[in-house]
C-alpha cells in the first residue's frame, strides 16, 4: 500500500510505486489513516455545498424538465413533451442559434485579442506595465455599468456613430439592426473580456525561457517564426485554457443582451440563459424552463468535451 | 557605410520604434478606457446632454449635485449595504472554502480524490443561469427568499477558486509539510502557518475575483429579491433607469459610485495580484 | 359599559338618591366610554399588512399618502408599503404568488385580472363592508366596462381604482410653426396623421431633429396600449370566437400596415431611436424632441419638472386619437383595480378592505394629486369644480368613455412579448407584416394551447 507521506506526484501513479520499506502497520496504518480522514474533511464541505446547489439542482432540472409545473399546483408529468414543444417552437430555436453563434464568435475574439494585447505588452515599450494595469481595469468595472454605458455610447447618435462620422460611414443603428445587434453584443463582451485573458497570456509569455528565443535567433528565426515556432507551441495549454474559460463564460451571458438590447431587435439577440429566466419566471413555466436548462448544460458539456478532444489530439501529434 | 553610421542608425531606428510603439500602445489602451472616462464625465452632465449629436468631453458646466440627487431618489445606501454585505460574504466564503478544498486536493490522497477533483470542477459547468429554476426552488424550500442567506447562499464557493488555490498549493513543497508533521505539527496548524503565507498571492487573485463576481451578480438577485430592502445596487440601478423621470446622467453617476469599491480593492490588493498571476516578471 | 348599580339591596332609595345615581351613572358613562373606547382599540391585536403597487411619480406617493393616513387613524395596523416599475409588477406578482411571498394586498393591472380571477388568487370583496349597498350598486356605481374586469359570477374581486384612457398629446406651437392650426388641423384620420407629422418632422441628414409623431418602442406594455385601438378601429380583434389569435387577419395587416406607415412611409419617425433611450417614453415630447405622441393622461407636475416654459406658456393639448373615418378616433383604456390575496389570512382581508374604502372616501384629494388620471368610479369626484377647472379635462374624460379595452386573456403575458417582438421585427428589420403577424399569431396559439392544458 503507498504510504500518504509520499512526495508529491500525479494521483494514480503512487500505485506503481512499491514502499521502500514494508510498511509497518499500526500505528502507521492509523497515523496515514488520519492524513487521510484530514484531506478528506477539508474537501468535504465543498464537496457537500456543490451537492446542495450544484448537482442537486441539476437533477431536478432534468426532473422538472419532464413536467409541466407552475409553482401554483403540484407538476404534472409531461413526459418528452416540453423537448419536443421545443424543437418547433422558432423562438427556442432562434435563442439557441444566437447562443451557438455568440459563443464561437466571443471564444474566437476574445482568445485573439487577448493574446494580440499580450503580446503588444510584452514588448519593451515604456509604460506598458502600466497601459496593463489600465486596460485591466476594465475588467473590474462592474459589469451592469459597462452595460449600461454601451447602450448609451452604440445608440445611433452615441459616441460610436460621432467617432465612426469624420470616416465617411453614415449612421450605424448598432443596436436596433438585426445584422448588427449581435456583432454589437459581441464586441462589448471581447471588450470586457479579453484583458482578462490578456493578462493570463501575459503570464504565459513572461514564463517562457528567454534562451529559446536567443537560440531560435541565432538559428536564423525572425520575429514571426520565432512566434510560430517558439511562443505559440508553449503557450498552447494556455491557448487552450482561455478558450474552455472563455467559451464556459460566454455560455452562461445573460446581462448583455438583457441589458443593452433586450434580446431584440425581434429575437436577434436572445440568448439562451434570458429565454430560461423568461419562461420560468415571466410565464411561470418551471418545467418548459428546466428543459432549456438542460439543453444548456448539454451545450456547455458538448463544447468543452470538443476543445479536450482537439487538444489531445494535438498533444499526441 | 561606416559602421559608426549603420550603428547610430539602427539605434534611432530602435529607438523611435520604441517611442511609435508607446504612442501605439497608448492608442490602443486609450481605445480600452474611454467608455470609463466618457462614464465619468458623464455623470457630471445634465440630463440634457446625454442625446447631444455631439459629445462633450469636459463638461462646460459641472453639475456634481447629479450625485447626491440620484441618491436621493431611491434607497441607495441600503442597496450598496445589501451589495457589500453579499460581497464581503462570498469572498470570504470563497477564501475559506477554496483554500481548504484546494489543499485537500493538492496535498492528500484519499480514495476517489481524482473523481473528486474532476467532480468539483465539473460544476463549472453547472453556472447559476443554467441551474436556475431548481436553485430557485431549493432557496425557497429553505424560506430563504428575501433573505441575505438566500442570495449568498448558491454564491458562497465557485470551483475556478478551488482550482486556482490547488494550482497554488502544488506548488509548495511536500517536504515542509512532512517536516511540520514529523515536528508534531496539526493539520490545522499547518495549513495555517505554512500553506496559507505561501499562497498569498493567489488568495489576493482569488478574493478580487470572487468580490468582483458577486458584486456583478444581477440574475442571482433579481430571481430571489422582491422586497426592496434587499435589493442590491445592481437591481436599484436597474429600476432606477427604468423610473419615470431619472436622468440618465445620474444614472451614470450611480455607476461611478458602483464602481469605486472594486477598483479601491484592486488597488490595495494590487501588487499581491500582480504576483499571484505570475507578472513580477513584467518590466 | 358597567352600569354602576344606583343603589344596593337595603339602602333606601330616595328621589334624591335616585337623582344622584343617574348622575353617577351618567357621569361614569361619559368618562368611561372614552376609556373603555381606547382600551378596546389596544386590546385589538395588531395586524401587518403587505401591500404592492406600481411605481408612478403621482399615483404611487398619494396611494402611500392615504396609506399612512389609515395608519394614523388605525394605530394597530401597520402596512409594509413596496413599489415596482410598471413593466415589472405583475412579474413579480407572479413569482410572489407561487413561492408563497404574495403581497396580502395589491394594485392589480387590469389586464392580468383574468389571470389571477382563473387561479382563484384574489379574495371575493364584500361590497357592504366596502360601503354600498348590494352587487348591483356597487356595479352600478362603474361604467360596465370598468368593473367588468373585476366581477365574476356575482361575485367582486376588485375594487376599480384609476382607469383613464389615452390621449394624442400635441405640441401646438410647433403646429403653428409649420403653418398648421392646432384647434382644426388636429389628425383625425389616419392619412391625415401620416401627412401632419411628416410636415413637423425636421431631419438633418440621417439624423432626425425632430419626430413628428414618435410611437415608445421600450417596452412590450407601450406596444400593447398602442396598438389595441389601431387594431380595433381598423375591425381587426385579438382572439376570434374560437379562442384563435386573429391578429394576423386582413383587418390585422392593415392595422400593422397603418401604425408602420408613420415611419415607413411618411418618414416621420425614428424607430431606432426610440428604443434603449429615454425610460420615461414621454420625455421625448416633453423635450420638444417630438411633435405628437399618445400618452395617458400626462400630470402638469409632470411637464413642470421637464418643461417649465411650455406648462407655463401652455402650449400643448390632449386630442383624440386618429380614426379610420374622420373623427372616429378611439383610444385604449386600461386602468387598475385593489385586489386582496386570496391566501391572507381573514382579519387581514377584513383590514384590507376597509384600507380600500378609506383610500377610496376621498377621491377629489386623488384628482388633487394625480390629475388628470381618471378614477374609474362615477361618484364622488366628477361634480367637484376642482375636476372641471383642469385645463382640457373634457378631452380627456371622452378618451376613458369612447376607449376600448385592452384584452383580457389569461395569456397576456405571452401575448404582450409577442407583439412587441412582432413590432420590433416589422419597424427594425422590415419584416414583412404578414408574416410577422403570422408567427405572433402562431406565439400566442401555442401559448393558449399550453395554458389550456395546465
Amino acid at each position: 500500500m503507498a504510504s500518504i507521506l509520499t512526495t508529491n506526484q500525479a494521483p494514480g501513479r503512487d500505485a506503481a510505486r512499491r514502499p521502500a520499506r514494508p510498511a509497518r502497520r499500526g500505528w502507521r496504518l492509523h497515523y496515514s489513516r488520519r492524513i487521510q480522514l484530514w484531506g478528506a474533511s477539508f474537501v468535504l464541505p465543498t464537496l457537500l455545498f456543490f451537492a446542495v446547489f450544484k448537482y442537486g439542482p441539476m437533477i431536478w432540472a432534468v426532473e422538472l424538465s419532464f413536467t409541466s409545473y407552475d409553482m401554483v399546483s403540484p407538476p404534472r408529468s409531461l413526459g418528452l413533451e416540453n423537448f419536443e414543444n421545443l424543437a418547433t417552437d422558432p423562438i427556442f430555436r432562434e435563442s439557441l442559434f444566437n447562443t451557438i453563434v455568440y459563443i464561437a464568435g466571443s471564444t474566437v475574439l476574445i482568445t485573439l485579442v487577448g493574446l494580440g494585447l499580450a503580446l503588444a505588452i510584452n514588448t519593451a515599450v515604456p509604460g506598458a506595465r502600466y497601459c496593463m494595469s489600465a486596460m485591466f481595469l476594465t475588467n473590474l468595472m462592474p459589469i451592469l455599468a459597462v452595460c449600461l454605458v454601451w447602450r448609451f455610447l452604440l445608440h445611433p447618435y452615441g459616441l460610436m456613430n460621432q467617432l465612426l462620422e469624420p470616416f465617411g460611414i453614415d449612421r450605424v443603428d448598432w443596436l436596433t439592426d438585426s445584422r448588427t445587434a449581435m456583432p454589437a453584443i459581441i464586441f462589448v463582451t471581447v471588450w470586457r473580456f479579453a484583458p482578462y485573458f490578456m493578462v493570463v497570456f501575459l503570464a504565459g509569455l513572461l514564463a517562457i525561457p528567454d534562451d529559446y528565443y536567443e537560440a531560435a535567433q541565432l538559428d536564423g528565426a525572425n520575429a514571426a517564426r520565432r512566434f510560430w515556432h517558439v511562443t505559440l507551441p508553449l503557450l498552447a495549454p494556455m491557448i487552450f485554457f482561455v478558450i474552455v474559460v472563455s467559451a464556459l463564460l460566454s455560455a452562461r451571458i445573460f446581462l448583455m443582451p438583457y441589458i443593452i438590447t433586450g434580446g431584440g431587435p425581434g429575437n436577434a439577440t436572445r440568448v439562451l440563459s434570458m429565454l430560461i429566466y423568461e419562461t420560468g419566471f415571466s410565464y411561470m413555466k418551471m418545467g418548459r424552463a428546466a428543459a432549456i436548462s438542460v439543453v444548456l448544460f448539454t451545450i456547455m458539456m458538448v463544447f468543452t468535451f470538443l476543445q479536450m478532444r482537439i487538444f489531445m489530439s494535438r498533444e499526441q501529434v | 557605410m561606416r559602421y559608426g553610421q549603420k550603428g547610430s542608425l539602427r539605434r534611432l531606428w530602435a529607438q523611435s520604434r520604441r517611442w511609435l510603439g508607446f504612442i501605439a500602445l497608448l492608442a490602443l489602451t486609450f481605445a480600452f478606457i474611454f467608455p470609463i472616462l466618457w462614464m465619468t464625465s458623464t455623470s457630471f452632465q445634465a440630463g440634457e446632454k446625454m442625446f447631444q449629436l455631439t459629445t462633450e468631453w469636459i463638461p462646460s458646466v459641472w453639475h456634481p449635485e447629479n450625485y447626491p440627487n440620484a441618491w436621493s431618489r431611491a434607497n441607495f445606501s441600503q442597496y450598496f449595504v445589501n451589495s457589500a454585505i453579499v460581497s464581503i460574504a462570498v469572498m470570504a466564503g470563497n477564501i475559506v472554502f477554496c483554500t481548504l478544498a484546494g489543499y485537500g486536493l493538492a496535498k492528500f490522497r484519499f480514495p476517489g480524490d481524482r473523481f473528486v477533483l474532476l467532480a468539483i470542477l465539473s460544476t463549472l459547468m453547472l453556472p447559476l443561469e443554467v441551474t436556475l429554476v431548481p436553485t430557485f426552488l431549493v432557496i425557497h424550500q429553505f424560506g430563504w427568499i428575501n433573505t441575505y442567506q438566500g442570495i449568498i447562499g448558491p454564491l458562497l464557493i465557485d470551483a475556478f477558486g478551488v482550482f486556482l488555490m490547488r494550482q497554488s498549493i502544488l506548488a509548495i513543497p511536500t517536504d515542509y509539510i512532512e517536516a511540520a508533521r514529523i515536528d508534531g505539527a496539526g493539520e490545522l496548524r499547518i495549513l495555517w502557518q505554512i500553506i496559507v503565507p505561501q499562497c498569498l498571492p493567489a488568495l489576493a487573485v482569488l478574493a478580487i475575483f470572487s468580490f468582483r463576481d458577486s458584486w456583478d451578480q444581477f440574475l442571482w438577485p433579481l430571481t430571489v429579491v422582491s422586497l426592496d430592502q434587499y435589493r442590491t445596487y445592481n437591481l436599484g440601478l436597474v429600476q432606477f433607469g427604468e423610473d419615470y423621470g431619472n436622468p440618465p446622467t445620474e444614472q451614470m453617476a450611480i455607476a461611478v459610485l458602483a464602481t469605486i469599491p472594486v477598483f479601491v480593492l484592486f488597488w490595495i490588493l494590487q501588487r499581491s495580484v500582480n504576483k499571484g498571476f505570475g507578472l513580477s516578471g513584467l518590466k | 359599559m358597567t352600569k354602576k348599580s344606583a343603589g344596593s339591596t337595603n339602602r333606601k332609595v330616595t328621589r334624591r338618591t335616585l337623582v344622584q345615581g343617574m348622575g353617577a351613572a351618567g357621569l361614569g358613562a361619559a368618562l368611561g366610554a372614552p376609556l373603555s373606547r381606547r382600551a378596546f382599540a389596544q386590546a385589538k391585536a395588531p395586524i401587518k399588512l403587505s401591500f404592492w403597487t406600481f411605481e408612478n411619480p403621482q399615483q404611487r406617493p398619494w396611494v402611500h399618502k392615504r396609506v399612512k393616513l389609515f395608519m394614523e387613524q388605525n394605530p394597530h395596523v401597520t402596512v409594509d408599503f413596496q413599489w415596482f416599475t410598471f413593466g415589472d409588477l405583475g412579474k413579480k406578482i407572479s413569482v410572489g404568488f407561487a413561492t408563497g411571498t404574495a403581497p396580502d394586498g395589491f394594485v392589480s393591472q387590469d389586464w392580468f385580472m383574468p389571470t389571477w380571477m382563473d387561479k382563484g388568487l384574489l379574495a371575493p370583496l364584500d361590497v357592504q363592508r366596502l360601503g354600498y349597498s348590494s352587487f348591483d350598486a356597487f356595479t352600478g356605481d362603474f361604467a360596465s366596462a370598468f368593473v367588468k374586469g373585476a366581477t365574476k359570477e356575482g361575485k367582486v374581486y376588485g375594487y376599480p381604482l384609476w382607469f383613464y384612457g389615452f390621449c394624442n398629446y400635441i405640441n401646438t406651437k410647433q403646429f403653428k410653426e409649420v403653418g398648421l392650426d392646432p384647434d382644426k388641423d388636429w389628425p383625425k384620420d389616419w392619412k391625415q396623421f401620416g401627412e401632419v407629422a411628416k410636415r413637423l418632422t425636421i431631419r438633418d441628414g440621417s439624423k432626425f431633429t425632430r419626430q413628428g409623431f414618435k410611437f415608445a418602442m421600450h417596452a412590450a406594455q407601450w406596444t400593447m396600449i398602442q396598438f389595441n385601438p389601431i387594431l380595433i378601429t381598423h375591425g381587426g380583434q385579438w382572439f376570434d370566437a374560437s379562442g384563435k389569435c386573429s391578429v394576423n387577419n386582413a383587418a390585422g395587416v392593415k392595422a400593422m400596415t397603418a401604425r408602420a406607415s408613420i415611419a415607413k412611409q411618411y418618414g416621420a419617425e425614428d424607430p431606432a431611436d426610440s428604443i434603449a433611450t429615454n425610460p420615461l417614453p414621454q420625455m421625448d415630447w416633453l423635450k420638444e424632441r417630438c411633435s405628437m405622441f399618445w400618452c395617458h393622461p400626462i400630470p402638469l407636475a409632470a411637464i413642470k419638472s421637464q418643461n417649465e416654459k411650455m406648462l407655463g406658456e401652455g402650449y400643448f393639448r390632449p386630442v383624440q386619437y386618429p380614426g379610420v373615418e374622420s373623427g372616429k378616433g378611439i383610444s385604449t383604456t386600461y386602468g387598475f383595480n385593489l385586489v386582496v390575496n386570496a391566501r391572507a389570512p381573514k382579519e387581514k382581508q377584513e383590514a384590507l378592505q376597509d384600507l380600500y374604502k378609506f383610500i377610496m372616501s376621498d377621491l377629489v384629494d386623488c384628482w388633487k394629486d394625480t390629475a388628470p388620471f381618471t378614477l374609474a368610479r362615477k361618484s364622488g369626484w366628477t361634480d367637484n369644480p376642482v375636476v372641471k377647472d383642469f385645463p382640457h379635462v373634457a378631452e380627456v374624460i371622452a378618451a376613458k368613455d369612447r376607449g376600448v379595452f385592452l384584452p383580457r386573456t389569461v395569456v397576456y403575458a405571452e401575448l404582450a412579448d409577442a407583439m412587441h417582438r412582432g413590432v420590433q421585427k416589422i419597424m427594425l428589420t422590415n419584416g414583412d407584416i404578414k408574416a410577422t403577424l403570422d408567427e405572433v399569431a402562431a406565439e400566442v396559439d401555442r401559448a393558449s394551447a399550453a395554458y389550456k392544458k395546465g
